[in-house]
């Protein structure tokens, strides 16, 4: 009997979705093994009662494995983190938005009050106009994880993950077996060249880094000691699919922290700029410091609106 | 000056082992009187105190950190403490991102004889807390 498959996405930009369908090859041979009941991007499912209004019509059918991708932004996504919860055996939340925030999680930063005036009144291009309320679901305070809601079993991490990560974890409950991500960091896999010694300027990421053509990668000096800022040393690691080369390095990018904490309770911005410090490097150079270190982790109070001063 | 009343401030101090946490026990030896808001954590140097240690204390209940240790140049492991100093810069950064007054933070250098200046150093520090309110951050 084929494994039943549900997949739902909350505050979410569908990339992770994509990610599944970019699987390719390896998805036709598993594919018989699979059976989506449900999933509103392909399958054209629609339901009230998203809000919680009408209670009962809201019908997420029974699955083995639920995907979930997107954070929990207002009350709809929170009812339907709940409802996947209760139908599946093994949640697992994908991507940077579901198990860290995501970028929707920058706006943490502000309190929701301040989002609607800026969206609504404030920002020169808007005409100033009411907000709509009529039957929309009403935002939440924060961006909040899925595991801050739900228990989550499996996290499948990174902006978006990789399919070879989807196939492992797929591969692993056929098996009964829940993917366990080893804790490493990106540099741990970063086959860049370190001289340890010391920088003093941190560059903007727009300026070309010192990568010469002919080179092969492992002579090329790492990115953070050419003065980018590279999250490496903070983020764990598992973006690099079989040859392990972490995705942004491999494009000549310094990495930006898609797949979140090395471990739990982690503080990617404290360690970073304990780190930058003690290389020499003064981390005031950093425009906006708090996004810029917690561009995907926003969430799990992280980011929160910063307490006015008395 | 504000009306913080009767506010106790909790406040959490790192103390090395060779000259500050010798001071204070050099003035619990001179039955030295002063406040009991502080909470001494012993550590062998002030080189090994981690930022994260500091920002966890203040978002997670402290109302002050304290740390002390010996004065430059005294250092047990030579330059420790040049490197709290360095960092010191860093915690002021990071204290100013997670929304926490920097006067909730103070680095001091008392030596093993200072028993007298460690006294002040944690008057001073309990009054300016006191001064200052409970920390906003919950
Ligand atoms: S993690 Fe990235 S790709 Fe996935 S849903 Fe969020 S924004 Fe989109
Ligand atoms: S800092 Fe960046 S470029 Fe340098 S080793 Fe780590 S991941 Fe590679
Ligand atoms: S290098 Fe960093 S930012 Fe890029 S995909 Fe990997 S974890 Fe994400
Ligand atoms: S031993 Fe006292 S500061 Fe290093």
């Amino acid at each position: 009997m084929p494994v039943k498959i549900a997949e739902e996405w909350l505050t979410t930009c569908g990339g992770c979705e994509i990610t599944l369908l970019d699987v390719g090859e390896p998805l036709l041979e598993i594919l018989p093994e699979l059976e989506f009941v449900h999933m509103p991007v392909l399958m054209d499912h629609k339901y009230s009662g998203q809000a919680g209004e009408n209670p009962g019509t809201l019908v997420i059918p029974e699955a083995d494995i639920g995907f979930i991708s997107g954070g929990i932004r207002h009350e709809e996504n929170r009812h339907v983190a709940e409802e996947m919860r209760k139908k599946v055996n093994t949640l697992v939340a994908v991507g940077a938005c579901a198990n860290f925030g995501g970028i929707p999680a920058l706006a943490n930063m502000y309190t929701v009050e301040d989002i609607i005036k800026m969206a609504y009144d404030e920002t020169e291009t808007t005409d100033a106009h009411p907000v709509p309320d009529d039957d929309l679901p009403k935002l939440e305070e924060r961006v909040s994880a899925v595991s801050e809601v739900v228990k989550v079993d499996v996290a499948l991490p990174g902006c978006p993950t990789t399919p070879e990560l989807y196939v492992q974890a797929i591969t692993a409950l056929l098996k009964g077996e829940a993917l366990v991500l080893p804790e490493r960091s990106v540099c741990d896999d970063c086959p860049m060249k370190r001289e340890k010694k010391a920088v003093t300027e941190i560059k903007r990421p727009l300026e070309k880094p010192d990568w010469p053509a002919d080179k092969p990668i492992e002579e090329v000096r790492c990115l953070m000691e050419q003065g980018y800022l590279c999250l490496g040393p903070v983020t764990h690691s598992a973006c690099g699919g079989e040859e392990k080369i972490p995705r942004c390095i491999k494009a000549h990018m310094p990495c930006r922290g898609c797949f979140g904490l090395i471990r739990e309770g982690a503080n990617p911005q404290i360690d970073m700029m304990t780190a930058l410090s003690s290389i020499g490097l003064n981390p005031r150079q950093i425009e906006d410091r708090r996004a810029m270190f917690n561009r995907f982790v926003g969430a799990q109070g992280r980011l929160r609106p910063l307490p006015q001063r008395r | 000056m504000s009306d913080n009343g009767d506010f106790e401030p909790k406040i959490v101090q790192f103390c090395c082992n060779w000259c500050s946490y010798t001071g204070a026990d050099l003035a619990g030896s001179c039955r030295l009187q002063y406040p009991t808001n502080t909470r001494v954590v012993r550590v062998m140097c002030t080189g090994m105190i981690h930022p994260n240690m500091v920002i966890d204390a203040l978002t997670k209940g402290a109302d002050g950190v304290l740390i002390c240790g010996c004065h430059i140049g005294d250092c047990h492991y030579i330059d420790g403490n040049e490197r709290m100093k360095s960092r010191a810069a860093t915690i002021e950064m990071l204290l100013e991102d997670f929304g926490i007054e920097p006067e909730r933070f103070r680095l001091e250098w008392v030596s093993a004889s200072e028993a007298q200046r460690f006294v002040e150093v944690v008057n001073n520090f309990v009054k300016d807390i006191k001064e200052l309110g409970p920390n906003p951050f919950a």
